[in-house]
C-alpha cells in the first residue's frame, strides 16, 4: 500500500443532497495498511438532532477529532442553550483543525445537515486542515474516494426523495468501494429528513 | 539465439532493462499522485495433491498499490493442457515467466513427443526465477499431472527454490491460512475434502488480506484433463462476520 499515510488505515465516506433530506455513508473496515482486523469501525458521528460529520483517514485522528469536536460542542450547547445548527458545526471543524496547520490531524471531513424548520440542507467537504467547500450536492472522501466521485456523479439527480436518495448513496458506495483494497466490508447509511433519521446498514462484498 | 535457453542473453531483454531505468527516475519528477503502483498480483493461492491428481486455487484479485485493476483474473495460468502455474508477485513478472516456459514446453513435447513431467515444468519455472532472482519478483507454484508420477505440487518462491509438497500455499494472503492449513489438513483426504479446503482457505485469506479479493477460481487436474470451477462472491463459505 506504500508509504501514504492517508491510506494506512483505509476507509471512505460519501454525501449526498436531496429534496429536503440529506444522506451519509461510510464503509466499515477497520484495517493496517494490507490487513483487516474489524469491520465495525463506522466513521459518522452525530453533533446534534440534524448534524452529522464523516470523518476518514488514519484511524488514530478519526477518533480523536470526532471527541474532541464533541467536547466543543457540548460546551456550545450548554452555554449557548441550544442545538447546533449545521454552518456553526462547520466553522467550528475549520477552527479545530485550523489550530494544527503545520502538524495536522490526517482526517478528511464531510459535515451535513438540515434544518429541520426550513427545509434547506448542507453538504460540507473539508480537508484536513480546514478548507471548506461550498454546500455542495455531492462530496466523498477517503482512499476511493475518486471512484465513487465518478459513481456518484452517475447517479445523482436533483430534488430526488428519501428513497431515491438512498439507492444512489448506496449503490455509489458499494461499487466504488470494490475497486479500492483498503475499503468495504459493509456499509452504513444515514438518511437525515426533517422528521426522522434513518440508519440502514448494507452487507456488501466482504473482501 | 538459444532456442533451448531463449533468455540467456538478448539484445531486446537489455533494452527493456534499460528502458525500464527510467522508472527509477519516475519517483523524483512525477509528483506523487501520478505515480503508478506497480502491478501485483498480491494474493493468495493454494494447491493440494490428492490420490489421482491436484486441487489448485487463487483469489481473483489484481491490484496496484489500493487501485484494483482486476477484479475477476485469472491468476491459474496454463503451462500444458495438464500442468497450471500458479502466480504471485509482480504481475508483469510471473505472466513474462509463464510465457517463456509455455513456449519451453510446447518446443520440448514436441521433440519427446510426449507430454512433458510436472517436475520438469517446475524446474523451467525455477531455472528462470533463479537466473533472474535480483530482478524479478515472483513466486509460483507449478501443480500438475503426469503419467509417470501422477499429481503433483512444486513450489518455486522468490529465490529459486524448487520443492515438491503435498499442500502449499502462495501470495500475500497466505500469511493468514497457514494456520488453518496446520489445523485442517491431513494427508490422504478425497477430492471432495481437498476441493473444501482449498475453498474455504481461499475465503478465509480473501476477508482478511487487503490483496486478495473478489471471487475464487479452483481447478481439479487429473488423468481426465482440467475441470474448472468459478465460485462467484455469494457462493463463497460462510466464515465469522468480523
Amino acid at each position: 500500500m506504500g508509504d501514504d499515510i492517508l491510506s494506512y488505515n483505509g476507509g471512505v465516506a460519501l454525501a449526498m443532497k436531496g429534496k429536503e433530506c440529506v444522506a451519509i455513508a461510510c464503509d466499515k473496515r477497520y484495517g493496517v495498511q494490507n490487513r483487516t482486523i474489524a469491520t465495525n469501525f463506522t466513521k459518522i458521528f452525530q453533533y446534534s438532532d440534524h448534524c452529522f460529520v464523516a470523518f476518514c483517514g488514519l484511524a488514530t485522528d478519526v477518533q480523536t477529532v470526532s471527541e474532541r469536536l464533541k467536547f466543543r460542542t457540548n460546551l456550545y450547547e450548554l452555554r449557548e442553550q441550544r442545538k447546533l445548527k449545521p454552518v456553526v458545526l462547520y466553522n467550528m471543524l475549520t477552527n479545530l483543525l485550523y489550530e494544527r496547520r503545520f502538524g495536522p490531524y490526517f482526517v478528511f471531513a464531510l459535515v451535513v445537515g438540515l434544518d429541520p424548520k426550513t427545509g434547506e440542507t448542507y453538504v460540507y467537504d473539508s480537508d484536513n486542515v480546514g478548507a471548506v467547500s461550498d454546500n455542495v450536492n455531492l462530496a466523498t472522501v477517503g482512499t476511493a474516494s475518486e471512484y465513487i466521485f465518478g459513481l456518484g456523479e452517475l447517479f445523482f439527480k436533483p430534488n430526488m426523495n428519501s428513497d431515491e436518495l438512498f439507492e444512489a448513496t448506496s449503490q455509489a458506495l458499494l461499487n466504488g468501494v470494490d475497486r479500492d483494497s483498503a475499503s468495504g466490508w459493509g456499509a452504513v447509511v444515514y438518511v437525515i429528513e426533517k422528521d426522522k433519521i434513518t440508519v440502514r446498514e448494507l452487507k456488501g462484498r466482504q473482501d | 539465439m538459444d532456442v533451448l535457453n531463449p533468455m540467456t542473453y538478448d539484445a531486446e531483454e537489455d533494452q527493456l532493462r534499460d528502458r525500464t531505468k527510467y522508472s527509477q527516475m519516475d519517483k523524483h519528477i512525477i509528483p506523487v499522485e501520478f505515480q503508478q503502483q506497480p502491478v501485483s498480483t498480491g494474493t493468495t493461492i493454494v494447491a493440494v495433491e490428492y490420490d489421482g491428481g491436484v486441487i489448485i486455487g487463487a483469489d481473483t484479485r489484481t491490484s496496484a498499490g489500493t487501485f484494483v485493476m482486476n477484479r475477476f483474473t485469472d491468476k491459474l495460468t496454463p503451462l500444458t493442457d495438464q500442468i497450471f502455474c500458479l502466480r504471485s508477485g509482480s504481475a508483469a513478472d510471473t505472466q513474462a515467466i509463464a510465457q517463456v516456459v509455455t513456449y519451453q514446453l510446447d518446443f520440448l513435447s514436441a521433440e519427446m513427443n510426449e507430454p512433458p513431467l510436472v517436475r520438469i515444468a517446475a524446474n523451467c519455472v525455477r531455472r528462470m526465477i533463479y537466473q533472474y532472482r535480483d530482478d524479478f519478483l515472483a513466486g509460483m507454484i507449478v501443480a500438475g499431472w503426469d503419467k509417470k508420477l501422477g499429481g503433483q505440487v512444486y513450489s518455486c518462491p522468490l529465490g529459486g527454490l524448487l520443492v515438491r509438497q503435498p499442500v502449499t500455499l502462495g501470495g500475500s494472503g497466505s500469511t493468514y491460512i497457514w494456520g488453518y492449513l496446520d489445523n485442517n489438513y491431513r494427508p490422504n483426504m478425497t477430492k471432495d475434502e481437498c476441493y473444501d479446503f482449498v475453498l474455504k482457505g481461499i475465503t478465509l485469506a480473501i476477508t482478511r488480506d487487503g490483496s486478495s479479493g473478489g471471487c475464487a477460481r479452483i481447478a481439479i487436474i487429473n488423468k481426465d484433463g482440467v475441470e474448472r470451477i468459478d465460485v462467484l462472491g455469494n457462493d463463497l463459505p460462510k466464515v465469522f462476520d468480523l
